[in-house]
């Protein structure tokens, strides 16, 4: 049951967005994102949301899925927008008590909603296209220059693969352990919050005690394979940008112009700050 | 009435998706209280999922389990009562455990059984007898024990239950020869004075041959074949074929009937085939004499 819960999970596939390299798709989702935001009126929204859906299209990875991590959030989403269409300013369309909805609240609604879906959707689109050591490689590339403050980037970065590559492994360990410990007639469903607490030790210890026992098995192979850090070592997968991430880079550099324009000559449908 | 009844007993994987897999396909067999049976199979021949069925770890989505004769899903709250009467020692036990002391570890099942003190105790206790762990071992940490101790104490914490039903999942794995042995032989004794039902599962035939009265050999989720240990190896060449070892003593005994010597195609220990083998010498012998 607990393999059923996916965490950034990677998909392998074949398409245009598999193939570009982890570093443009890390700087053009942190511009994506910096641009769900800039949007002001509904043409730059409209620009920026369809370009998502362009993206989730081209990434091939099945709607189901894409599905699934807007549901996770949906509640989120519906409890902001709700919140803002009672906030809004100016003439009240529709008032009971001291709840009114104006046109800016019901603007101010839509924006949030489609701009929070819109940040989950492009963010999933990285994880479910890049894999963890494709992702944890770029991020390590992109901090480099964080070495010049004595940052210690590749430590990060390794550590970030590490964690990511045993989630699997220890959720399974966990699966195991649960049901030995069921087997013994441990009882994880029923009584009181204390009780399900206590209810917990006899996974908690056994999974903690595995943990460090990988760990420690880890340390001893990557020591016999002499890894001493990032100093000096070369890759063997060079990280190269290709035609792939020229051709992203300039489709979005002429949305993100679009939107830069639309904002400039368009009337705002926000009031400045939001 | 037998112990455990398995009628069409199936369980599928992941239904509706694309990674849809049958890992058990419609078994059913019948076990006497008291016998030992060994379960024999591939990894991935669903014998993982099969004895997890047996104490309702995994639900079956067809078939049903038959304890005393009643469903042992009749009334899922009542599903923990089932695993104290069916008890299971996982692959690799000692990884679950997790207690100060190693008394307090094997107490877990008993205590969450309701007993009393002076019954968990002598629970403790004998279970660690069956398993032959020292007492003075009781009071210290499980994880200051070396690796057998730890899978002794293990097992012991199931022992403890007093299940009517042993289930063990490779219990000799990743242990040295001699305490595969000891430990095998210790699960031998427990069976005999017991007089529990025992299930051990194994990857080696030549392990479950010295100890089962009957084997169920798995082959793809499906029952490939469930009888006495003798009329099993008769079958040797089969199992063969779906890729199992069969113990050595009986290959040397298939291809010697190859060549023509008149054996039994059911020997599966030295004893039978050095005394098969002296009864074709001393014929021969005989037949030169005269």
């Amino acid at each position: 049951m607990l393999k059923e819960i996916t965490l950034g999970q990677y998909f392998p596939g074949k398409s245009f967005l598999h193939k570009m390299d982890p570093r443009m798709k890390i700087i053009l989702l942190t511009f994506y994102i910096v641009f769900i935001f800039l949007t002001k009126n509904y043409v730059s929204l409209v620009i920026m949301s369809v370009s998502v859906l362009g993206v989730l299209f081209l990434s091939k990875v099945s709607p189901r899925l894409y599905f699934k991590s807007v549901k996770a959030i949906i509640f989120i989403v519906i409890f902001t927008s709700a919140l803002n269409l009672f906030y809004g300013t100016g003439e009240p369309l529709w008032q009971w008590k001291f709840l009114k909805i104006t046109e800016s609240g019901i603007n101010t609604a839509i924006f949030i909603a489609v701009r929070i879906i819109s940040l989950v959707l492009i963010s999933s689109v990285l994880t479910y296209t890049t894999s963890p050591t494709d992702l944890t490689d770029g991020i390590e590339r992109l901090l480099k220059p964080l070495s010049v403050f004595h940052i210690q980037v590749h430590e990060i970065a390794m550590m970030m693969t590490i964690a990511l590559r045993f989630i699997p492994t220890l959720l399974e360990e966990t699966d195991k352990i649960m049901n030995a410990q069921k087997a013994r007639g441990a009882d994880f469903e029923s009584g009181n919050f204390m009780n399900r607490i206590k209810a917990l030790i006899p996974i908690l210890v056994p999974l903690f005690v595995s943990a460090f026992r990988r760990a420690f098995d880890l340390a001893m192979a990557m020591e016999s394979r002499c890894y001493h850090g990032g100093e000096g070592r070369t890759r063997m997968k060079v990280l190269k940008y290709t035609k792939y991430d020229y051709i992203a880079l300039a489709v979005l550099t002429v949305i993100f112009v679009g939107v830069i324009i639309c904002n400039l000559y368009l009337p705002a449908t926000l009031r400045s700050g939001m | 009435m037998s112990l455990l009844e398995i009628n069409n007993l199936s369980f599928t994987y992941g239904t509706g998706t694309a990674f849809e897999k049958k890992a058990v396909n419609d078994v059913s067999l019948k076990i006497e209280q008291g016998e030992f049976i060994g379960i024999i199979g591939h990894t991935g021949s669903g014998k993982s999922t099969f004895i997890q069925m047996l104490n309702g770890l995994i639900k079956p989505t067809q078939g049903q389990v038959l304890l005393d004769g009643t469903d042992i899903w009749a009334n899922p709250k009542q599903i923990r009562k089932v695993r104290f009467r069916v008890g299971m020692v996982f692959q690799y036990p000692e990884y679950q455990l997790f207690e100060e002391t190693v008394e307090k570890d094997i107490a877990f099942g008993p205590q969450n059984m309701g007993l009393s003190k002076d019954k968990i105790k002598e629970r403790v206790e004998s279970a660690a007898r069956f398993v032959d762990l020292k007492p003075e071992l009781l009071k210290k940490s499980p994880f200051e024990l070396s690796g057998g101790e730890k899978r002794r104490a293990a097992i012991a914490g199931v022992i403890a239950m007093n299940p009517d039903v042993l289930i063990l999942d490779e219990p000799t794995a990743g242990l040295d020869p001699r305490g595969r042995d000891v430990l095998l032989s210790q699960i031998a004794s427990y069976h005999k004075s017991s007089n529990n039902t025992v299930l051990l599962v194994s990857h080696s035939m030549e392990d479950i041959s010295r100890i089962a009265d009957r084997i169920l050999v798995m082959n793809k989720g499906n029952m490939f074949a469930f009888d006495e240990t003798k009329k099993i190896f008769s079958r040797g060449e089969e199992i063969e074929k779906i890729g199992l070892q069969i113990p050595q003593i009986t290959k040397i005994m298939i291809k010697l009937g190859k060549k023509g010597y008149k054996l039994p195609s059911d020997i599966y220990s030295v004893d039978q085939a050095v005394y098969e083998i002296m009864k074709i010498r001393n014929s021969q012998v005989s037949k030169k004499k005269g």
